[in-house]
């Protein structure tokens, strides 16, 4: 998924020109990043689908946005999965589940919790590379915004912690992460 | 602001935690060209990608990259190919017998293409109707200094749809316009919903039919509430009273 990154831009460049072939390989090449994210965000297999086919479609539709020099087409396909993902949890997820839900719906959810727990098990973190090597309250703090979609304000709520701690182990953590991620590339 | 300040905001908002006033000076301080942390988002971004990666790989159902392929596909127009039309024969038959069947070939694709481009005309037509009500209903609210507008966004099983709820506070009256809502079944109806609180209130039901946009509206809101959120569900025809079906539209106010 990482080897060679200038290919993967020359693909995005040509899927810019509307090449539907250099469309089938960049979808080859990130869907398995995407999915695997927006399950690890979204806990559901039809919501994590839907969210891989929207954000090809947005990759189809803004490839002419896309420069090199805003970031590698990693960051940049999972930073739209991201934001579509968190959109969808503080927007939708939490709204959804006040609303009023008949039997059938209920047994609609069940079937899909199901599913969810085995989507847990499934994209429990390996601790390998660089979480693994994060201490322990600056991964969490990092877990609960990455893949939770948590703000700040909520994970110190939800931690029990004063806001500025919060900060402060976001801001080492990342620190921490961009070490790691500079002595992996060096 | 210490510069230093901002530059720890730019981590923050880069993991997409900032919140509250801070997401709000920060986007304008960002929203002014500054380069830094401009730079800074971009870069804790990368970081991050590395998490993603960092997971088991999960592989997609293959029929994503099927439909994704058929989204992007261009729209083959039926149309008449240059090479279908009559041509001349050598055969042995009598130059008047072509002639009246190549002029009888011709008057029937003639016939056919000018049916198909009339069929063609006739839905720019009602496409024009549609947009023109809706225009002059939209600019009929988008002009009322009273009048509020929620923004709905597709959920996952119409992921592609947007609508937009206009309305009247005083007045109570409001609109629905929708657009890529799939075409609901006879025996289903769509049904927006008002919701107070946890309470969801029926509104009103409209059909999704072959035009774009769809436009519902509202005569009167229920009075007494404080709606602080708009959902629309698919529901059986003639509508229910507590939503039962999968929610396509949801937005808050």
């Amino acid at each position: 998924m990482t080897a060679d990154p200038t290919i993967a831009v020359h693909l995005i460049q040509r899927v810019a020109n509307q090449d539907r072939e250099a469309f089938s390989r960049l979808y080859d090449r990130f869907s398995t990043l995407v999915f695997t994210l927006a399950m690890r965000m979204l806990k559901t297999r039809s919501e994590a689908e839907a969210l891989l086919q929207e954000v090809f479609i947005q990759v189809w539709r803004q490839a002419k946005g896309y420069s090199a020099e805003l970031g590698s087409p990693e960051a940049w396909i999972t930073n739209i999965a991201r934001t579509r993902a968190i959109d969808k949890i503080r927007s939708v997820d939490r709204i959804e589940e006040s609303f009023m839900l008949t039997d059938a719906l209920s047994r609609a959810e069940l079937s899909d919790n199901i599913e969810s727990s085995a989507a847990k098990s499934e994209t429990k973190l390996t601790m390998n590379a660089a979480l693994v090597n994060l201490p322990g309250t600056q991964r969490r703090v990092l877990e609960l915004a990455y893949f939770d979609g948590l703000t700040q304000t909520e994970i110190a709520k939800r931690l029990a912690e004063p806001l500025a701690t919060v900060k402060t182990k976001m801001h080492s953590g990342i620190q921490r992460l961009r070490e790691i991620v500079s002595s992996r590339a060096a | 602001m210490a510069h230093e300040e901002w530059i720890e905001r730019a981590e923050i908002y880069g993991l997409s935690a900032l919140d509250g006033d801070e997401l709000i000076q920060f986007e304008a301080h960002l929203g002014s060209g500054c380069p830094v942390c401009e730079g800074q988002v971009g870069e804790t971004r990368e970081s991050l990608a590395s998490l993603a990666q960092s997971l088991a790989p999960l592989t997609p159902p293959s029929q994503v990259k099927g439909r994704l392929l058929h989204q992007i596909s261009p729209e083959v127009a039926p149309s008449i190919r240059e090479d279908a039309k009559p041509r001349s024969f050598s055969w042995g038959i009598s130059a008047g017998a072509f002639a009246a069947a190549g002029l009888l070939i011709t008057m029937t694709w003639s016939l056919y293409a000018t049916r198909q481009e009339l069929q063609r005309l006739q839905k720019d037509v009602a496409s024009i109707q549609a947009g023109s009500i809706l225009h002059e209903t939209g600019i009929e609210f988008l002009s009322d200094p009273h009048a509020r507008s929620v923004h709905l966004k597709g959920l996952a099983p119409s992921p592609g749809a947007v609508g937009h709820f206009l309305w009247n506070p005083e007045s109570r009256k409001g609109i629905l316009i929708t657009q890529g809502l799939p075409k609901n079944a006879p025996d289903k109806v769509y049904e927006l919903w008002a919701i107070a609180g946890d309470e969801p209130v029926p509104v009103g039901t409209f059909s999704v039919e072959d035009k774009p946009h769809t436009l519902l509206k509202i005569p009167s809101l229920p009075q007494g509430k404080s709606f602080d959120k708009f959902a629309v569900t698919l529901e059986p025809a003639g509508g229910v009273p507590k939503p039962t079906g999968p929610m396509h539209l949801l937005g808050s106010v």
